[in-house]
């Protein structure tokens, strides 16, 4: 019973995961696609914390969520917003 | 350990190889710098989901444990019973190294994008190929 | 209109992925999910807190801190001079640049007064948060890294919120971050061969990143002070991990935040 829970808690982060990466990826909106990456990131935190590893989730959700996408928004500001053909 | 539990796990571990692929494909294919950085950054989190993946176990009446010892004082009883029911410590140690480094060469990368744009005018790699 | 290049790139990765999915089925990862944790994994959860093994332990409730910073200490190290060396690549990238103060009146610059009003309230929790992750690392989930990480949101609220001069005026500017860095950077070093000074001043035998007694050397850290688990040295490691990590963080978003019409009079190429 409690494993059918945490596979299929499991198996909703995965497939959600996949489809923020997709959009991710497909997007051409430099600044949406790192909020798409931001989205993917925290599905991967919800993946840790139910594989019972709490040291890497306390890494990894400001690292991940918080200070790569302000890097990279630091970036695209500089550069260019738009992806070309 | 049933068959829909079986294939729950091929589910999961088949939706993580395919964000691999999905990473993979936004290195080679995308021609932005920055479309770049966030397929590499995409590929090493898949990377390290695997390596915790490996680590878990399934101990036979209840759900496994953090590593972490629950109670003091530590009698042999409290250390037995951890010993049977933690998951594995070794992965998720190593884990956190490889999100340090994986940070250090992403800011790395970024501020030599930056200086790109300065030297060249673009981060299309397709035009600064021709200059 | 779709590249051939594209094409071949996307045929290649979709057999590379059902290839891996086929090895999977075939039992290549081992049995999903894993039924049994390795020996190794034994013989870690065993030695974190054995007090019937007093020559072997770390003497720390939390089994992933004590891998982290006794039992394969010297990975730390090099991992954390990595992170050292981006971030010397990142000011060497940028030397010459001067950090200036703004010209415009304070009032004008950032957002409104409710958003700084509030932001100043967090100045003071999120770091009392991070101290506290960083402090008791090694008997919760915690440590090092994660408390620097957290002590980072501060100083990038600092430079959206209030504007990218206000660090500078308050005294976080370029060098004193880089002083705190190196300090802590220098505490972590000091600390891993603490024992080893002292067994060279008293003449006795010691090893590098030792934490409690070992079989031929008698020097170590106190494990236990009245009452508290004090974890020997993972204590002082977390502590200084936390300042050098967030000092680094704050190098680093203090050199992004330059605006480009002063880098480029010293950066590109005339």
């Amino acid at each position: 019973m409690l494993e059918i829970f945490t596979l299929s808690l499991l198996t909703l982060f995965a497939l959600t995961s996949v489809v923020a990466a997709y959009l991710a990826i497909r997007e051409r909106d430099l600044v949406k696609a790192i909020v798409y990456s931001a989205i993917q990131s925290s599905m991967y935190a919800l993946i840790y914390y139910v594989l019972m590893a709490p040291d890497i989730v306390l890494v990894y959700i400001p690292v991940s969520v918080g200070l790569i996408p302000a890097v990279l928004l630091f970036v695209v500001k500089k550069t260019e917003r738009y992806e070309g053909e | 350990m049933t068959n829909l539990a079986l294939l729950t796990a091929y589910v999961i571990v088949i939706s993580l190889y395919v964000n691999l692929g999905i990473a993979l494909y936004g290195i080679f294919a995308r021609p932005s710098l920055v479309k770049k950085l966030i397929a590499i950054t995409i590929l090493s989190d898949t990377a390290n989901a695997f390596a915790v993946l490996v680590g878990y176990r399934w101990p036979r009446e209840a759900l496994p444990r953090p590593p972490v010892i629950p109670e003091l004082p530590v009698t042999r009883s409290v250390l037995e019973e951890y010993m049977q029911s933690a998951v594995d410590p070794l992965p998720q140690a190593l884990v956190l190294t490889a999100i340090v480094i994986g940070l250090a060469v992403t800011l790395f990368i970024a501020f030599i994008t930056i200086q790109y744009y300065r030297l060249y005018g673009t981060v299309d790699v397709r035009k600064v190929r021709r200059k | 209109m779709v590249k051939k290049s594209d094409v071949f790139v996307a045929i290649s990765i979709a057999v590379f992925v059902l290839s891996l999915a086929y090895v999977t089925s075939l039992g290549g990862l081992g049995p999903l999910p894993p039924v049994d944790a390795r020996k190794i994994a034994y013989a870690y959860l065993n030695l974190t807190y054995n007090p019937w093994q007093p020559f072997l332990t770390a003497f720390a409730l939390e089994s992933v801190t004590a891998i982290i910073w006794d039992f394969r200490g010297l990975d730390t190290l090099y991992e954390t001079a990595v992170f050292y060396g981006a971030i010397i690549a990142s000011i060497a990238l940028y030397r010459g640049v001067k950090i200036s103060l703004s010209k415009k009146e304070w009032s004008k610059l950032g957002l409104s007064p409710i958003a700084k009003t509030v932001t100043r309230l967090s100045f003071v929790l999120i770091p009392t948060v991070a101290a506290s992750v960083a402090l008791h690392g090694h008997l919760t989930p915690g440590g090092g890294f994660q408390a620097g990480s957290i002590a980072t949101v501060v100083i990038v609220l600092a430079i959206i919120i209030f504007s990218r001069y206000f660090l500078p005026k308050h005294g976080v500017s370029k060098n004193r971050a880089l002083l705190f860095r190196s300090i802590g950077l220098m505490g972590v070093g000091l600390t891993s061969i603490a024992i080893l000074l002292a067994a060279l001043a008293l003449g006795t035998n010691a090893y590098i990143f030792q934490n409690q007694a070992k079989l031929n050397s008698p020097l170590s850290f106190p494990a236990r002070v009245d009452d508290y688990t004090l974890g020997g040295s993972l204590l002082f490691f977390n502590l200084f991990e936390f300042i050098a990590v967030a000092f680094g963080f704050t190098i680093v978003f203090l050199l992004l935040s330059v605006s480009e019409e002063e880098v480029r009079k010293v950066v590109t190429r005339d």
